[in-house]
C-alpha cells in the first residue's frame, strides 16, 4: 500500500457532519459562554424569562437581606 | 474557502464572507489548508480579539484533530469530546503560543490535541480494542455503496492501529493525520527526527500490509 493510498484511508476518519455538528456547538456555547459578561447574562435572563428572573433577583435580595439578623441571633444564642 | 483567502490576503473580511464562514460551519465543511504565514496572521488577529479569525482557525483544525485523536481512542464519542477540549485549550491559550520558524502552529495545535489524549488515558485507562464501537455510515453521503466502501476502509484502518504499540500508533497518527512532518513529529513526542522516521518506515510498511490483509482478504491488491 503506498503513502497516497494510506493518506486517503486515514481521510475516512474525518468527523461525519453530526459528529462536527456537535463539536462545533459544544465549542462555540462554551466561547461564547466565556466571552458573555455577566450583566449581559442577566439582562438576557431578563429578557427571555423576565417572571422568573424577577422571582430569583427577589429571593436573592431577601436571602441577602434575612443573613445578618438571622447569623446575629444565632451567634447570640450559641 | 473565502474568509479563509480573505485572511490569507490580510484583508478583513466582509459580512459575506463570515456569513458563508458560519454556514459552512453549520454543514460541517473543511476549509482549505492555509500556509504556515496565513495561519501566523490568524493567531495574531485571534488574540488581538477578531472573532471571525478565530473561527477560521477552529475552522482550520477541527477536523485534523479529530482525524488525528480517533485512532488514538476507543470511541468515536471519546474522539468528540477529546476534539472539543482540544480545540478550547487552543483557542483560550493562543497568547502562549511563541511563533518560531521551527515551531509551526499546527505542531502546537496537535501537541495539545495529544496532551488531551494522554490525559483521558490517564484518568481512565480505555482498553483499546479494534471492536470498541463498529463504525458509523455517514447520514449525507450521498452514494450508499461509496458509503459502505468508507466504513469498510475505516474499520479496517481502525482494527489495524489498535493492534500497533501506542507509541508507534501517535506517531502514525501525528504524521497521517495531522499531517505533520519528522521534526514536528519528534518534537511532540519527545525522541529523535531519525528515530521518527525510522519508526515511520516500519510501522508504514506494517499498517499497509494489514490494511491490504482487512481490506482484500482474497489476495487482491487496492
Amino acid at each position: 500500500m503506498t503513502d497516497e493510498q494510506i493518506d486517503e484511508t486515514w481521510a475516512t476518519l474525518e468527523p461525519t457532519f453530526d459528529q462536527r455538528r456537535r463539536i462545533d456547538a459544544r465549542v462555540f456555547s462554551w466561547l461564547e459562554a466565556r466571552d458573555t459578561t455577566l450583566v449581559a447574562e442577566w439582562l438576557g435572563l431578563f429578557r427571555l424569562h423576565p417572571l422568573p428572573a424577577l422571582g430569583l433577583v427577589s429571593v436573592s435580595a431577601c436571602a441577602v437581606a434575612a443573613t445578618p439578623p438571622v447569623l446575629w441571633v444565632v451567634l447570640a444564642l450559641v | 474557502m473565502i474568509v479563509a483567502v480573505a485572511v490569507a490576503a490580510r484583508v478583513p473580511a466582509p459580512p459575506l464572507a463570515a456569513l458563508f464562514a458560519a454556514l459552512s460551519s453549520r454543514l460541517g465543511g473543511a476549509a482549505d489548508p492555509l500556509p504556515d504565514d496565513a495561519i501566523a496572521s490568524l493567531v495574531a488577529q485571534a488574540r488581538a480579539g477578531d472573532g471571525g479569525a478565530r473561527q477560521a482557525l477552529y475552522e482550520q483544525f477541527v477536523d485534523r484533530v479529530f482525524r488525528t485523536v480517533r485512532g488514538l481512542l476507543r470511541s468515536d464519542a471519546d474522539a468528540e469530546d477529546v476534539t472539543q477540549d482540544a480545540m478550547l485549550t487552543v483557542l483560550t491559550s493562543l497568547h502562549t503560543y511563541r511563533h518560531r520558524p521551527d515551531a509551526r502552529f499546527a505542531a502546537w495545535v496537535t501537541a495539545i490535541a495529544l496532551n488531551t489524549v494522554r490525559r483521558r488515558f490517564r484518568r481512565r485507562r480505555p482498553e483499546l480494542t479494534a471492536t470498541g464501537d463498529l463504525p458509523d455510515v455517514p447520514a449525507d453521503a450521498t452514494d450508499p455503496v461509496e458509503a459502505l466502501d468508507r466504513a469498510r476502509q475505516r474499520r479496517a484502518l481502525l482494527i489495524a492501529l489498535a493492534e500497533l504499540p501506542q507509541r508507534d500508533r501517535e506517531i502514525v497518527s501525528l504524521r497521517y493525520g495531522a499531517d505533520l512532518n519528522a521534526s514536528d513529529i519528534a518534537a511532540a513526542v519527545g525522541i529523535g527526527a531519525a528515530n521518527v522516521r525510522k519508526i515511520l518506515e516500519r510501522t508504514r510498511a506494517r499498517l499497509g500490509d494489514r490494511l491490504d490483509a482487512l481490506l482484500h482478504p482474497d489476495g487482491g491488491t487496492a
